[in-house]
């Protein structure tokens, strides 16, 4: 890729009424999710070996402005990125015709949000050591190559932590959704100037106080809160969301997070005191005294355990002082029996009997506009922060799991990548409309050749084609 | 990418001088030369600048606005991409990518107050059909890396940090843009030939500094020869041949 010359899309031919050229290449399977962006849909390409792929459709923005700045954002930061533990953009699509765009990912078939839901409402015990540490240990990975490429993500939450399912990748931790990521170096305004960030459970206290400068700080204290969700299968600040006003005081949730924590002192956060919201609101911040300390009972966690040490690192009030993400990778925990390892479902060496986790639930009464025909989904389970590949509220008919789905083939890679396919394929002949029906199960299984294909055919460092 | 230039999109999409100086079959059959298709993208990259003026709009967008049009016109042809609707549509998918929005009838208000002809009065869904055809145009690579990001930096380590060699190698920087260089350079050697030219007119001797570099000199004195040739030739660039061209374009093959 990158010779820059095969843009081969005709737009001319995707703007009749007729489905674009681009959507003969995918079988729809159905809905997976729905934000306020747009709608997901979960597809298969046509061609062997029929991978999944998710579809994120961005709808033209409302108020007359053309294609969203948050989906220029996200697709702007994911050409550039490249990484195992990141989700990975194939293809963009245009649709002239409703001025929409679609965004396709390689399908994960889970996320942390339902995992964790999975073993509260189900199992009945909690995640075991190994998955825990080899969920934790990747999404540290990511995220350290994320901060070490100048990108601060803003929103991670269970949700937003998908991991894949059968096949070469099984059990591979991929952050996904940076509609809300930033880039953040030398930015033309303060980086608090583009409203709300990151779900108040797992907000940083810096946020929560106002603060207008922040850094990767904030996705590691994310990364804490998430650590003891896998642990008790609970939020850990479950906090009550103010909503009155455009940007408002989260008093509940810092009250949550000092109920656990206690308060944070100027003498161990010595930039506490130009915090906006500690000097206005000090009397509300401190009306409830709390004090003691408690997060090792709240986590069930010896104090003196490695698995502690870490995770109250990363619930550093102070910014400055909290752990980084290169600095967790090299924790002690990690260095422990068991040791993280690369699927986080399957250790190398069986231990504990392995869960079977629920697939993604698949409304497939939807086409690709978005317009529902025949039987409306059933019951509505709409989860608080859910939502898989990183479309905000989850709201999926949950009873369809059993016939009307299928279970994810183990899939091989193939080139559907940028920029040889970044358009359409005008070969491929005309499909009907409303391609929802379910597929027959595909039995065979393809062997995935190259798992370095993709985008990750960088340059080396120093080459300069100058010379 | 935003720290490490080189994983980027943007180095992966250098090119030789000799790809981009090559009109499009389409333009050719107008009649067009590879110096019209100079002089239309030295034309459109000011109206950019012009436009970016009036709506207070930072040199910063500006630069990647214009580079936008210019990575455009490596792909596609001036007569299916008319450039007087590409440039005010790159500057403003450029405020979107650089995070300072600005919205489309304001933008539409200032096109129609800068330019007399009717024909190329714009109105919002012009705009927004061509946004969708620059992204694809683009391939959706937008992060653009500028040389004023290292420019405070070497001048300080040089110590040439007054104020007149500021404002003379930003100066010299703006015009950068008025080329080509942004798709043929890494832009940290674009700024040490701005910076080379300042110092060698304002006969600051910096040769020590430079060489301990560990740049290839003569990549920076190329940079700096085609700045000052395109200086040297500036007095050619005429409001008639401008529109000479845009009439070769405008007619019929």
């Amino acid at each position: 890729m990158g010779d820059g010359s095969s843009t081969r899309s005709n737009s001319s031919n995707s703007s009749t009424s007729e489905k674009p050229e681009w959507l003969q290449q995918y079988n729809l399977v159905g809905k997976i999710g729905e934000g306020t962006y747009g709608l997901v849909f979960l597809a298969r390409t046509k061609t062997p070996p029929k991978r999944p792929i998710a579809i994120k459709k961005f709808k033209q923005s409302k108020d007359g402005d053309g294609v969203s700045p948050t989906a220029i954002r996200e697709i702007m930061l994911l050409r550039e990125i490249s990484h195992e533990n990141v989700v990975k953009l194939v293809n963009v699509h245009i649709n002239f015709a409703d001025m929409s765009l679609y965004l396709a990912f390689d399908y994960a078939e889970y996320d942390l949000y339902e995992i964790i839901r999975h073993h509260r409402d189900k199992v009945g015990h909690p995640l075991n050591q190994y998955t825990v540490k080899s969920l934790l240990w990747q999404l540290l990975n990511g995220l350290n190559y994320l901060h070490s490429n100048w990108i601060i993500h803003r929103d991670l939450k269970p949700s937003n932590i998908l991991v894949m399912g059968d096949g070469e990748e099984h059990g591979i931790v991929k952050i996904a959704d940076f509609g809300l990521a930033r880039i953040y170096q030398a930015p033309l305004k303060p980086l608090s100037d583009n409203g709300v960030v990151v779900t108040i459970w797992y907000r940083a206290p810096e946020l929560l106080l106002g603060s207008k400068h922040y850094t990767s700080a904030v996705d590691m204290w994310a990364v804490g809160c998430i650590f003891a969700e896998l642990l008790t299968l609970k939020p850990l600040f479950q906090g009550a969301e103010a909503k009155s006003s455009q940007n408002p005081f989260q008093v509940d949730q810092l009250d949550k997070i000092f109920k656990i924590l206690g308060h944070p002192t100027v003498d161990k956060w010595p930039t506490l005191a130009n915090l906006p919201h500690w000097q206005s609101d000090l009397q509300h911040i401190q009306a409830h005294k709390y004090d003691s300390a408690g997060l090792h009972n709240v986590v069930h966690l010896n104090m003196k355990s490695p698995a502690y040490d870490l995770l109250s690192k990363m619930l550093e009030y102070d910014p400055l002082k909290r752990i980084t993400a290169p600095q967790a990778l090299e924790h002690e925990y990690f260095r422990m029996d068991p040791l993280p390892g690369r699927n986080a479902f399957v250790a190398s060496q069986p231990m504990e009997k392995n869960v079977n986790y629920p697939t993604r639930p698949v409304d497939t009464n939807t086409d690709f506009e978005g317009t529902t025909s025949i039987n409306p989904p059933q019951a509505v389970a709409a989860g608080n922060v859910a939502g898989g590949h990183g479309m905000g509220n989850r709201s999926m008919p949950r009873p369809m799991v059993g016939h009307n789905m299928q279970r994810m083939q183990p899939q091989g890679v193939m080139a559907y990548n940028f920029p040889a396919q970044a358009g359409m394929n005008p070969s491929v002949p005309m499909q009907q409309r409303g391609m929802a029906q379910p597929h027959q199960q595909q039995q065979q299984q393809l062997r995935r050749k190259d798992p370095g294909m993709g985008m990750s055919g960088y340059a080396p460092p120093n080459k300069n084609r100058r010379l | 990418m935003a720290s490490n230039f080189w994983t980027s999109t943007h180095y992966k999409e250098l090119k030789d001088p000799e790809e981009i100086n090559v009109v499009h079959p389409l333009d050719a059959q107008r009649g067009i030369s590879v110096e019209d298709f100079r002089l239309i993208k030295l034309h459109m990259s000011n109206y950019i600048s012009k436009l970016a003026q009036h709506i207070k709009i930072r040199q910063r967008v500006v630069a990647t606005a214009v580079t936008y049009m210019r990575r455009v016109y490596t792909r596609k042809s001036l007569t299916e991409y008319e450039p007087r609707l590409v440039a005010p549509t790159c500057l403003y998918l450029a405020c979107k990518a650089e995070e300072s929005v600005v919205h489309a009838k304001i933008l539409v208000f200032y096109i129609r107050k800068l330019y007399a002809d009717e024909k190329f009065r714009y109105e919002i869904k012009d705009i927004l059909e061509m946004e969708m055809k620059i992204l694809e145009a683009l391939e959706f690579y937008l992060v653009v890396f500028h040389p004023y990001r290292s420019l405070p930096e070497y001048l300080q380590d040089s110590g040439l940090n007054d104020t007149s060699m500021t404002h003379l190698t930003w100066g010299l920087v703006n015009d950068t843009y008025r080329m080509d260089l942004i798709l043929t350079h890494p832009p940290y050697l674009i700024t040490l030939a701005c910076i080379y030219i300042a110092s060698v007119y304002k006969e600051k001797d910096i040769k020590t500094w430079f060489e301990e570099l560990s740049v290839d000199m003569n990549i920076v004195k190329n940079i700096a020869m085609e700045i000052l040739d395109f200086y040297e030739n500036h007095r050619m660039f005429t409001e008639e041949r401008v529109h000479a061209a845009f009439n070769k374009l405008a007619t019929s093959p």
